[in-house]
């Protein structure tokens, strides 16, 4: 049984190698691919340096581009699992664990990290260390619109629906390789697996504050945000079932 | 009243397109259409994106030839005046072909996205049979090549 941990980076040189690091100690038995999502800055030589292999694209395509990426070389490289994190040190390897045990076990296709979700008693020695994550206002609005819009939506109740900490098995990587909005992968996504008739779990986690670089969503953004998910979460109610996954 | 205004209206639709209108807006589509046919010749268009423009050009052609062609189409929507017949349906047309590229141009932005991701993938691939190599050959030659 072979693991994929894959890392979505863009312009994460100050924490890339901090994350490697950390999966390297929580995830031995796990290959390492880090997506660099067209870096201006030194990402890819870093993760190189570190050992671990880089898919680079050729130009920034956004977050959803490069987790397809992860998924479709997950897909293609054969592996049974695949688990992918933030780089920028907000998601610790050892939460990962925790989600990849899930799917291992058959409990789940697709499972999402949840911040929100209760949380959980730290497996003792592997409390990971830093601050701990608390959503400025902005995100807290969209992330409360986007937790009832996909509730009704899929008739299952998320409370983390922009968690960017996954675990997922091969018939999530079929269909995520196939179908992934690269405007707003993470809430479509969700949408889509339900639909598909796939299991999707929550398990809640514990994400700490970014270690370098900064978030992309500022309040205008987060507007923008909320109301490209209105929409896609609108007309993903009316999408055409895709053939069954597997 | 109604009958009063009835030559007025008529006159309208004589005004909107007397011959002056009618032969520039002819040498417009005439010219236009060469246009097209230039960008096609220089390759700075291809032939699939083209038929629509002909098609509009064709039309622009037909409505200065015909202008009863224009008045039937006017009646057809009920409008009185031609004008407004002409600028609805240009209105019209400009709005589709808009959303008609707006569609080409996601095609294509899926289909560069994929580009890329294939190219990422290839380059993970190299990096893999790269080190795989350097580790071979590394291992024969007892660290001489090591960096
Ligand atoms: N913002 C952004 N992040 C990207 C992109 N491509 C990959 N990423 C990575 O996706 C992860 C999440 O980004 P981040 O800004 O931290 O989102 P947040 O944690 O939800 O606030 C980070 O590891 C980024 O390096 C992109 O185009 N834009
Ligand atoms: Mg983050």
């Amino acid at each position: 049984m072979r693991t994929l941990v894959f890392i979505p980076a863009w312009n994460e040189e100050a924490s890339v190698d901090a994350v490697i690091a950390d999966v390297r100690t929580h995830l031995p038995e796990a290959d390492i691919l880090v997506v660099d999502d067209g870096s201006a800055d030194s990402t890819t030589e870093r993760a190189q340096a570190a050992g671990v292999l880089v898919a680079t694209l050729p130009f920034n395509q956004g977050l959803g581009a490069a987790l397809q990426t992860g998924y479709l070389y997950a897909l293609r490289q054969g592996y049974d699992f695949c688990a992918h994190l933030d780089a920028d040190g907000q998601h610790p390897a050892s939460e990962v664990a925790r989600l990849l045990t899930e799917v291992r076990e058959d409990r789940a296709d697709l499972v999402i990290g949840s911040r929100y979700a209760a949380q959980p008693e730290p497996l003792p020695g592997a409390e990971p260390e830093g601050e701990d994550y608390e959503a400025t206002w902005s995100r807290r609005i969209g992330i409360n619109v986007f937790r009832f819009i996909l509730t009704l939506a899929t008739r299952q109740r998320f409370t983390d629906t922009t968690s960017g900490m996954r675990a997922a098995n091969r018939r999530v990587m079929k269909l995520f390789s196939e179908n992934y909005s690269p405007d707003f992968a993470e809430i479509e996504s969700l949408q889509l697996a339900v639909r598909e008739g796939l299991r999707v779990e929550e398990v809640p986690v514990r994400m700490l504050e970014r270690t370098g670089g900064s978030s992309f969503l500022t309040p205008l953004r987060s507007a923008f945000f909320i109301f490209k998910g209105l929409v896609v979460i609108l007309v993903g109610l009316f999408k055409p079932r895709h053939a069954e996954a597997e | 009243m109604t009958a009063a205004l009835a030559p007025f209206a008529a006159q309208a639709d004589h005004v909107s397109l007397t011959a002056q209108t009618r032969i520039i807006a002819a040498a417009l589509a005439i010219l236009f259409m060469v246009w097209i046919l230039d960008l096609i010749r220089r390759d700075r268009l291809q032939e699939r994106y083209s038929v629509v423009w002909f098609v509009a050009g064709l039309a622009m052609l037909a409505g200065a030839a015909f202008p009863g062609l224009l008045k039937l189409v006017a009646d057809v929507m009920g409008v009185r005046d031609t004008n407004v017949a002409l600028f609805s349906i240009v209105l019209l047309l400009l709005l589709g072909l808009a959303l008609n590229f707006s569609v080409i141009m996601s095609r294509q932005a899926a289909q560069i996205t994929r580009l890329a991701q294939e190219r990422a993938i290839e380059r993970a691939r190299e990096q893999a049979a790269r080190e795989e190599l350097e580790k071979r050959v590394g291992g024969e030659g007892e660290g001489s090549v090591r960096e």
